[in-house]
């Protein structure tokens, strides 16, 4: 008797302790997949969100894409508020499915808010226990809405296609952690991948247009200051060791045609030097790469002009560097290198000392580079490709 | 009382989660606020103060190797001195196990189950606790030594995943303001530290008493040990953010990430946390349930269980108002507090009682 009573009893009890309270079912949620943030007029700003449709997965609608719109398998709702919880509360209003945002993996401020100041919105992310810190955090070219609203018909939706190009490195790849330690940390500068629409074609729908990273917005403190383009943002890749797979062409000499070298590898190492009150950088680059287009009509197989190509190679790798850090410390001012760290690190008294100044020194600090390149591969053929043997030069 | 006995070993394996369990979540914040990028240093000097009391309390032990301090401060200090000083001990351990149970239902509540009740996510812990106890000294060890692993290798596999994204130059310039910032940093910690006061009330029980110096000397160096790991694996991830972080290490947890499937690990770190706080209740309940009964010189402190289980659960209600005092008091409060019951009190315990040996040896021999 006593047994059977127990037994009721322990069954009752887990009925109770099994946590029923914060029992969520997926079909109760709006999965968030990407958020915009833009600057809106009066002080108030508008929160979009990129919500997932799980029907529209289910019925196979990610692949009926072609005709445009009619395979989303995301839908974008935004609204208003003086800040993100406010819009957000606002917008869950008028929304059927509580919003989840453990899987928000993108983040675009608009331009209008990024030059505003992002830190009160940047609170909020990092505050809430559910935005992941390795999201990754963009900056749109002019509004940051209508990102979310394009089709991508290789990806699921436009923010997936937004994370694989980070993922390829070819930008920079900033994530919220990332961007959280920047404006902490003691340079108080932060750098972040700029996304803009390529147009659609002509005869497409709008939301046929496709985002892609064309460059980099420059931070000082949590406001955007500038931009680097492209060409620039290589440079500071270079200088950050975040360089990958991005092609490197270049002429070599008075020769016709140009040489491509797609990078391998490279070792980067900052070496702050503080000399007779000087403040030097010292960037030594070690690299090695493959060559995969010969445009001139030499015959790369000769050490001798291996050698002059791997200096061509070199030459070109300093100029990127040099115009990139040309803009970020002339023209922006802004340390998005984190070479105020590297002299923390090595001269912690010096930077002590300083500590105030930073701004006027960093403007001054020369740049050294030192640059190891080698070419180590030439691919599947020696002597130009589809040129006969009398035009190829051997020396 | 209590007729079970531990083994040293499983003194150590119930002490090892007791101190870490929550000192890894909360505490490397607290450092780094004061120790910068330092703060992994900060563990070692305040393992000093953990070497120091778990010496004092067996030099202790030796003078009464079958009591708690609750009996034998009676013969130190006299009856009622001793008393009063029993009553301040009983005072701390419930007072500190609410607090813990506090800290771990709100973690709980603010990460995970955000909308259940605060004080069902405390009596629940309270309620598994209190069968724990009731089951003895012998069954908590046994049950430390059975979730041991559970709480070690979640933690290590955690470490491992999060390489990958270790900043390693993060460490740099190390000790760059000198050697102060680390040392402020270790006074929280050694708060910590003072906690292997609790091996007092777990001597009498050993089997073999003459390891039990050597394995509460090795605890403390494992619990440093696992201190300057976490905190340098936090340090490597989170660099200058460390501070501002209330729970560095979920943080952590949560950034894992390997081929992009292997994601969001944060429910490891509620794992270890859940096993390494439930370890830790159970043993300052233990401890709270035991010293009451041998302070109202009870025959048996089963039935004293339940009562002080209604109290540690008030206290965490009572002393704390929401997590910004927790977060005050571990860091203005508990380190002295804690250091003055734990390792100062036991420490002059200690001179009288020697002082008063030699006095009865001297008067013995004229």
């Amino acid at each position: 008797m006593k047994n059977i009573f127990l037994l009721v009893l322990v069954s009752g009890v887990t009925l109770l302790v099994s946590g029923c309270w914060d029992r969520v079912e997926v079909n109760d949620l709006a999965i968030v997949t990407a958020a915009a943030i833009d600057k809106k007029d009066d002080n108030q700003i508008e929160l979009s969100l990129q919500i997932f449709i799980p029907k529209a997965l289910s019925s196979g609608g990610g692949q009926g894409g072609g005709t445009g719109g009619g395979g989303a398998v995301t839908l974008v709702t935004s609204h208003k508020g003086s800040n993100i919880s406010d819009a957000l509360s606002k917008l869950q209003s008028e929304f059927p499915r509580r919003v989840f945002w453990g899987h928000c993996k993108v983040f675009i401020f608009g331009e209008r808010l990024a030059k505003a100041g992002i830190q009160e919105q940047m609170d909020f992310l990092l505050r809430h226990p559910q935005p992941r810190e390795r999201a990754y955090v963009y900056v749109s070219e002019g509004k940051a809405k209508p990102i979310l609203e394009l089709f991508a018909p290789l990806e699921r939706y436009s923010a997936e296609r937004l994370r694989e190009i980070s993922d390829l490195h070819l930008g920079m790849q900033v994530t919220l952690q990332d961007l959280d330690e920047k404006l902490i940390g003691i340079a108080q500068a932060a750098a972040l991948p700029r996304v803009d629409i390529l147009p659609p074609e002509k005869g497409q729908e709008k939301s046929q247009g496709k985002p892609y990273i064309v460059g980099t917005a420059v931070f000082k403190k949590d406001k955007m200051i500038g931009k680097l383009t492209e060409n620039e943002t290589r440079g500071i890749l270079w200088i950050r060791n975040e360089i990958e797979a991005s092609t490197v062409t270049f002429k070599l000499g008075a020769e016709k045609g140009k040489i491509s070298i797609n990078p391998i590898e490279a070792t980067i190492k900052l070496v702050p030097v503080i000399q007779n009150k000087k403040w030097i950088m010292v960037v030594k680059i070690d690299t090695e790469g493959s060559i995969i287009q010969n445009g001139t009509n030499l015959n790369l197989s000769s050490t001798k002009l291996i050698r002059a190509v791997e200096k061509a190679f070199a030459k070109e790798i300093e100029k990127r560097i040099k115009l990139a850090f040309q803009q970020t410390q002339q023209v922006l001012k802004a340390d998005i290198v984190g070479f105020g760290e590297e002299f923390f690190r090595k001269y912690p008294k010096q930077w002590k000392e300083n500590e105030g100044r930073w701004d006027k020194i960093y403007p001054e600090i020369e740049l050294e580079i030192e640059i190891k390149a080698h070419v180590r591969r030439q691919g599947y053929i020696n002597k130009p490709g589809g040129m006969p043997e009398k035009e190829v030069k051997e020396q | 009382m209590e007729k079970g006995k531990i083994s040293a070993l499983q003194m150590a394996i119930m002490m090892y989660p007791m101190i870490v369990a929550s000192a890894i979540l909360g505490v490397p914040s607290i450092t780094a606020k004061y120790a910068k990028n330092d703060l992994w240093l900060s563990p070692i000097f305040a393992s000093i103060i953990g070497y120091v009391t778990v010496y004092i309390v067996y030099k202790l032990h030796e003078l009464y190797p079958k009591q708690t301090v609750i009996q034998f401060s009676e013969y130190i200090l006299g009856r009622l001195l001793g008393k009063i000083l029993g009553l301040l001990f009983l005072f701390f351990y419930i007072q500190t196990t609410g607090v813990i149970l506090r800290e771990y239902a709100e973690f709980i509540v603010d990460s995970f189950l955000v909308r259940t009740p605060i004080s069902v996510t405390m009596a629940s812990m309270v309620l598994l606790c209190a069968f724990i106890v009731y089951g003895g000294l012998e069954v908590i060890g046994r049950a430390a030594q059975l979730f041991f692993p559970l709480f070690v290798f979640p933690l290590l596999i955690l470490i491992i995943l999060v390489v990958p994204d270790f900043e390693f130059k993060n460490i740099f310039p190390i000790l760059g303001d000198g050697i102060w910032p680390p040392i402020k940093g270790a006074i929280v910690p050694s708060g910590w530290f003072t906690e292997f006061f609790m091996v007092i009330f777990l001597f009498p029980f050993l089997t073999d008493k003459k390891k039990g110096m050597k394995y509460g000397m090795l605890t403390v160096f494992a619990v440093m040990v696992t201190l300057v790991v976490v905190n340098l694996v936090v340090l490597f991830v989170l660099g200058s953010a460390t501070s501002s972080k209330v729970y560095p290490l979920m943080n952590v947890a949560r950034y894992i990430s390997i081929a992009e499937f292997f994601e969001n690990f944060e429910s490891a770190v509620m794992a270890i946390w859940i096993v390494g706080t439930f370890i830790k209740i159970s043993g300052f309940y233990y401890v709270a349930v035991l010293s009451t009964a041998q302070w109202l010189k009870l025959s048996d402190y089963r039935p004293i269980i339940w009562p002080i289980g209604i109290l540690i659960v008030v206290f965490g209600f009572w002393s704390i108002p929401n997590t910004l005092e927790i977060e005050r008091f571990n860091e203005g409060t508990f380190p002295m507090f804690g250091i003055i019951v734990q390792t100062i009190i036991p420490l002059l315990l200690l001179l009288i009682a020697v002082l008063r040996k030699k006095k009865r040896k001297k008067t013995e021999s004229s």
